[in-house]
């Protein structure tokens, strides 16, 4: 339903072209950036240069600065946050838990790298976007296979991996030849939750635990179940993406060399770059954020839209759908958007046709059944915002003028009745001259 | 046991026939009416039970109006009949008027009906 | 007349009667319309109870955009989403005549509301129904027991019940429909003139557009023809009142929608169409005799009952194969729970929950129609002497109506005319007799004596002032009945005076005895009146939307009907859905302009089940299926704080019963502890958890701090809990409406991290929603 409030709201905006956030715009612009430190700035400044080439406007403050606020007077002051503040046991300013949600809740996004000693605050975000992390708090994803070959570390947690999730929506269609290297603490997620998706994983061979301590028990998470890094599309749209490890972004790790253990190959640059800027511009809605608009139905060989069908009615039905290129919306070609006719269960359900302009089209007739329906498109895909619009249209019965007039098969009744008429004049005449 | 039934029968059709001719012909010419109507109404009982019953307001409007006019014209003919004592202080103009109204009510009902 | 035949002094006398008994039930009528406005003025003029502000809302419909539109409507706003044509379903008559007044009223440029209209329907049409039981009475006995009828009806407090102003419901104008079909089939047998058959048919024609109850007439007149037939009171006259109003009868009723071809489908109307067929054969029959010698009439007799009978066995056979192959037998649940009063509560509980649809009780037989009661007897002993066609036919109505009451309250509204034909019949007769008694012992008055006994200003001695004429009005009407009675009839008109009262000595009482006698009679129908008057004013004229008590400290009025539908109308969008038990549907589309899931007409059992599955479930569940039906906001009435006792938790059992009935994971044994039914400490913990519960109860316990149920009168079973998929949104003055919203789906699905950890938070969110949370207690 707030999916489809929010589309609702979008068409009415469609005229206003701002550069600031708007619905037009689905892209964040002003990023809120809270820091443990601020020599994070400079450590990870190719992540947050690719950010501002790319157009936003970042504003760089201390965690626990007490002026920092999201909102004021009822308005957004961002339209994207990102935590790089592991550490931090409480925000500063008018920032906590709550305000966090309210601000994912209210269809803006958030990026959370965590590290090993994450404190409970960001923990507790995570959890409340599905995510959980090894509740350990000196864990850290150990991997003695797939372990990134490097000179100094011998424990093992620089993991290379490349068992990335298969989308080109989400990590866009170049290919990432190397792998990601990584370095923090594993989360888990529950299979259950259909909003989660895993995008960097584990291999098999990987656990999670201290790597200081001895292995007493066995890891609480394990193999390809621990998931590195991890995105959220929330029910409205919004966008989360969870990482396990805060170096990953940084530009050591970015600029440095991998390989694989066990692989020969050796990779002059990790695939952190290319795979977090392709993220980043998934969760900034660069990619992969649907919008449809023009909704329209009316009867075969009509124009206007009518307030209620009759059944049996022929009717074509059109929506047009474009995707959000990064700076300009585009047409979405796709050949498996369905639109159904429903009144508790799909009385017809049809693909809709592609003029490949982002115009979406279909015929049919309305079943013979009477009710309230509703033309519903409930368009989900990997990566892709959800689509959910329904119209509500009332389908009405025959009226009394519009059954057939004149049926042959009665032509005997109607003979009968009319003879009886005449007879009844005849015999009116007859009676009446008889005496 | 059989030929007297038979004799009986025929005995009582006779006398049938000659009671039966003693009616004034305002009566007959009523009767025949009646069985004209009555007709009417048996052909298409048997058509809608060759047909089938679709156009099921029709059957019954056709079929109804037949019966509605025997049903009236027996009720006239009761009522003029000069030999019923019950109805002599009616005129039979005035059952006649009653009838054609009785009938114009039936006819514009069936008119509604039929379509 | 048989007026012209006796002297000039009587015949002024007659016409002085004629002109006193106009005036009589000119007044008549005011009383039956005035007596019927306490609701008005007690409250307000307003539409009362549930079906009404349906029939309310029809109407509005049908003056705004015409007839042909109200015959197509598909209403869009009710079952969602499966809609109701309500052209099709509705019985039109009501709402055409509302329509047609509203009509007349404006082109005479009178601006009266739609909603003037429809309250004052029901007062004028209970007017019209108290002249069409003198017109009825008279035909049966005569125009003094037809004033005394009048009267009775116009104040029978069963009646009242119906068609006070603001009931603006079908009954209202069915039982003057009823009256007067009866009338005119009575008129058509006594007179034999088609032209009041014609009249009859169409007569028969705006009952079957009133109401449902219909049948009763089409099942009662067959009756009666049957019973003429064999106890051998077969006449031409019968025919011509009873054929032609079935071949047009049923043809008129097959134009009204709702009843369609149902109309010669279900074996309700069988019957009229069997009888039908035998009253031909009677006349064939009575025809031939006619003009046959009885001897060869004889012989005919022999050869044709061999014949019929075969005949006759083969069309039973046929009939009965047509029935059988109709799987409820061809008889809908409604009329099934009439034949057999288990019916309803074994096989549909949806027909059993209505509380109008229970047996009554005794003491509801004294509300209702009060001493009426105890004079019916009479009036079927004054029935017998001497028993004519009308007068069985009365008989036979008082008898099946009885019959018909005793399974459901809601028809004790037939047999209230009914009971006051009989009674009216049985006063009047009485008072005959005793005045006569008095007027023998007085010799010099007379002729002066009916007038000067009556003349005070009390309705009972008015009554006895029209009784008294009735000796003269009865043999005047005697004159049309039956064959059998006509040579006695004669008889005594030829000898009026001497004779006939040496007769008449015969039945005379001692002086003191009558005098008692019609004075006990009078102080009978003094009660009657202030019996009536008491109903009128106090038990029946409650709107039921708007209620009121008195208390210690003064009148308390609850509003909350009202003031929840206009906060919906205001606070919700228009294409919102709202749940709710069926009770409240038409109100809800009404009042506040709402799509509903289910209204008072039951016509979809599934879609009810369905709702009261949802307010039987857990939350989650309910939450479930009221999102599948894209419900919004779910509004519940709870009366346990200010104690109004028909609220949804008392109702509750119907909703798990029905909701049982097709949804078989709803137990009605969950709900109930050892058998009872409780919402104290001692529930089950189905009943504590499902929806309905929570909904009413939610937040109760701040009210009083021990959340002390008023209606049940315990404390109730679980104080604290929380809603987590709805959230209260409104709740009126007195609490007795609550609405809560459907929260949405939830944005983020929470990771399963220990609870220790979301402590905090939790905490911190339940502060924020309880500062944002008003409390709308004031």
């Amino acid at each position: 339903m707030s999916k489809l409030l929010i589309f609702l709201t979008l068409i009415p905006l469609l005229p206003i072209l701002t550069t600031s956030f708007s619905p037009e715009n689905p892209s964040s612009r002003r990023v809120l950036v809270l820091l443990d430190d601020l020599a994070l700035k400079s450590s990870h400044s190719v992540f947050f240069n690719s950010l501002q080439s790319r157009g936003f406007d970042l504003d760089f403050k201390l965690a626990d600065d007490p002026k920092i606020g999201l909102h004021r007077y009822g308005q957004y002051l961002y339209d994207a946050l990102i935590l790089f503040c592991p550490t931090t046991e409480r925000f500063g300013g008018s920032i906590d838990l709550a305000a966090i949600l309210d601000f994912v809740d209210s269809g803006h996004d958030l990026i959370i790298a965590a590290d090993s000693n994450a404190s409970d605050l960001i923990r507790e975000i995570a959890t409340e976007s599905g995510v959980d992390f090894d509740e350990d708090p000196a864990a850290l994803v150990i991997d003695h296979i797939s372990y990134a070959v490097s000179n100094t570390e011998g424990d093992h947690t620089l993991i290379a991996s490349d068992e990335y999730i298969k989308s080109d929506v989400i990590l866009g269609s170049k290919k990432i030849e190397a792998p990601v290297l990584f370095q923090g603490i594993g989360h888990s997620l529950n299979p259950s939750n259909s909003l989660v998706l895993k995008v960097l994983s584990a291999s098999p061979s990987a656990y999670s635990s201290n790597p200081k301590s001895k292995l007493s028990n066995p890891p609480s998470l394990t193999g390809s179940a621990i998931s590195l890094v991890s995105i959220v599309q929330a029910r409205n749209n919004a966008r989360i993406l969870i990482s396990g490890s805060l170096s990953m972004f940084s530009n050591r790790f970015f600029r440095s060399e991998v390989q694989k253990a066990g692989s020969p190959t050796k990779h002059e640059k990790s695939g952190n770059e290319q795979f977090l800027t392709e993220l980043s511009k998934w969760v900034f809605h660069e990619r992969g954020h649907l919008k449809a608009m023009n909704v329209r139905h009316h009867k075969a060989g009509e124009a206007d839209e009518p307030t209620i069908y009759r059944v049996n009615d022929d009717l074509e039905y059109s929506v047009e759908i474009y995707e959000w290129s990064g700076t300009s919306w585009e047409p979405y070609v796709a050949d498996d958007v369905q639109v159904q006719f429903y009144m508790m269960s799909p009385y017809v359900l049809k693909n809709l046709s592609t003029d490949k302009k982002g115009s979406y089209f279909t015929a049919f007739k309305v079943p013979d059944v009477y009710g309230v329906f509703q033309f519903k498109v409930e368009y989900r895909r990997l990566g892709y915002t959800s689509l959910s619009l329904s119209k509500q249209i009332p389908v009405r019965p025959f009226k009394h003028n519009e059954y057939e007039r004149f049926i042959p098969a009665a032509y005997p009744y109607y003979g009968a009745a009319f003879s009886m008429m005449t007879g009844f004049f005849i015999f009116t005449a007859v009676h009446l001259y008889s005496k | 046991m059989v030929k007297s039934t038979s004799k009986d029968a025929h005995a009582l059709f006779h006398s049938l026939r000659s009671a039966y001719a003693a009616t004034p012909t305002n009566l007959k010419i009523i009767d025949l009416y009646v069985v004209f109507s009555v007709f009417t109404a048996l052909i298409q009982v048997v058509y809608m039970a060759i047909v089938g019953s679709f156009p099921f307001n029709s059957f019954l409007s056709g079929v109804l109006s037949c019966i509605g006019t025997a049903v009236l014209a027996v009720c006239l003919r009761i009522q003029v009949n000069k030999e019923n004592k019950e109805f002599k202080d009616l005129p039979p103009e005035r059952a006649f008027a009653d009838f054609v109204l009785c009938n114009l009510v039936l006819h514009l009902v069936i008119m509604n009906f039929l379509g | 007349m048989a007026a012209s035949e006796t002297s000039n002094g009587t015949a002024l006398r007659y016409a002085f009667g004629n002109v006193l008994s106009f005036f009589i039930l000119l007044l008549i009528g005011v009383l039956a319309f005035s007596i019927r406005l306490f609701s008005v003025i007690k409250y307000e003029s307003v539409i009362h109870e549930f079906d009404p502000y349906f029939n309310y809302r029809v109407t509005q419909y049908l003056t705004k955009n015409g007839i042909y539109d109200f015959w197509n409507w598909f209403d869009d706003r009710t079952w969602y989403p499966l809609g109701r044509v309500i052209g099709g379903t509705v019985y039109p008559g009501l709402t055409l005549t509302a329509g047609t007044l509203y009509w007349i009223l404006n082109s005479l440029n009178i601006p009266l509301s739609v909603e003037t209209v429809c309250v004052f329907t029901a007062p004028i049409f209970s007017a019209f129904a108290s002249w069409a039981t003198y017109l009825l009475t008279k035909e049966v006995k005569g125009a003094g027991a037809g004033l005394t009828a009048a009267v009775l009806l116009a104040m029978v407090p069963s009646y009242i019940s119906r068609s006070v102003a603001g009931s603006y419901d079908n009954e209202a104008v069915a039982i003057f429909a009823l009256i007067f079909t009866f009338f005119l089939y009575i008129k058509t047998l006594n007179t034999g003139s088609l032209f009041y058959a014609t009249l009859n048919a169409i007569a028969y024609f705006y009952m079957v557009c009133s109401w449902g109850g219909y049948t009763f007439i089409i099942n009662l007149i067959p009756m009666h023809v049957l019973l003429c037939i064999v106890t051998g009171r077969y006449s031409s006259r019968l025919y011509i009142a009873y054929a032609p109003l079935v071949v047009l009868g049923t043809l008129l009723a097959s134009l009204v929608p709702v009843v369609g071809f149902n109309a010669v489908l279900t074996s309700e109307h069988f019957g009229s169409f069997l009888v039908f067929i035998i009253i031909h054969v009677m006349a064939l029959v009575y025809y031939i005799k006619g003009i046959l010698s009885p001897k060869m009439f004889k012989v005919a007799v022999t050869l044709v009952l061999s014949i019929g009978l075969v005949v006759c066995c083969a069309v039973i056979a046929v009939l009965v194969a047509l029935v059988a192959s109709s799987p409820t037998k061809g008889w809908s649940g409604r009329s099934l729970s009439l034949l057999d009063p288990t019916y309803a509560s074994k096989y549909i509980p949806i027909i059993a929950s209505v509380s109008e649809h229970q047996p009554p009780t005794w003491p509801s037989y004294f509300m209702d129609i009060n001493v009426l009661a105890f004079l019916v007897p009479a009036g079927i002993i004054a029935c017998f002497s001497p028993l004519s066609d009308a007068s069985s036919f009365v008989v036979l109505y008082i008898v099946t109506s009885v019959y018909f009451s005793g399974v459901m309250v809601r028809l004790m509204l037939v047999l209230a005319p009914a009971a006051c034909i009989m009674s009216g019949i049985a006063l009047s007769a009485s008072f005959d007799v005793f005045t006569r008694s008095i007027k023998f012992q007085l010799p010099g008055v007379k002729g002066n004596s009916q007038v000067d006994a009556g003349y005070t200003s009390s309705e009972g001695v008015v009554v006895q002032n029209e009784v008294a004429k009735t000796d003269k009005n009865e043999e005047a009407l005697k004159e049309r009945p039956s064959k059998k009675n006509r040579k006695k009839e004669k008889e005594h008109l030829e000898k009026p005076s001497v004779k006939a009262q040496v007769k008449k000595r015969l039945l005379v009482l001692p002086f003191e005895a009558s005098i008692i006698a019609i004075l006990l009679l009078i102080l009978l129908g003094a009660f009657y009146v202030v019996h009536s008057v008491w109903a009128a004013a106090e038990a029946y004229s409650a709107p039921s939307i708007v209620l009121t008590s008195y208390s210690h400290d003064g009148l308390h009025v609850f509003d909350d009907f009202r003031e929840a539908y206009s906060w919906l109308s205001h606070n919700t969008e228009v294409d919102d859905k709202v749940a709710s038990w069926w009770d409240y549907g038409y109100q809800t589309t009404a009042m506040a302009n709402r799509t509903v899931i289910v209204d008072n007409n039951t016509w979809n059992n599934t879609h009810i089940a369905t709702v009261g599955t949802a307010m039987s479930s857990p939350e989650k569940a309910a939450w479930e299926i009221f999102d599948s039906l894209d419900v919004k906001y779910v509004l519940v009435v709870f009366g346990g704080l200010v104690g109004y006792p028909s609220d949804d938790i008392n109702k509750f059992l119907w909703m798990v019963r029905i909701g049982g009935g097709v949804f078989p994971h709803i137990k009605e044994p969950d709900y109930l502890r050892d058998g009872q039914y409780r919402i104290d400490s001692q529930a089950t913990p189905t009943m504590l958890n499902c929806l309905m519960y929570k909904l009413s109860y939610y937040r109760f316990v701040e009210t009083d701090g021990k959340a002390f149920d008023r209606v049940r009168r315990t404390e109730i079973g679980k104080k604290h809990f929380k809603l987590t998929h709805f959230e209260e949104v409104f709740t009126t003055h007195h609490w007795m409406v609550r609405i809560y919203k459907l929260k949405p789906q939830k944005n983020r699905i929470r990771g399963k991290a220990k609870k220790s950890r979301s402590k905090p938070s939790s905490t911190t969110s339940t502060k924020r929603s309880e500062t944002q949370r008003k409390n709308p207690w004031h």
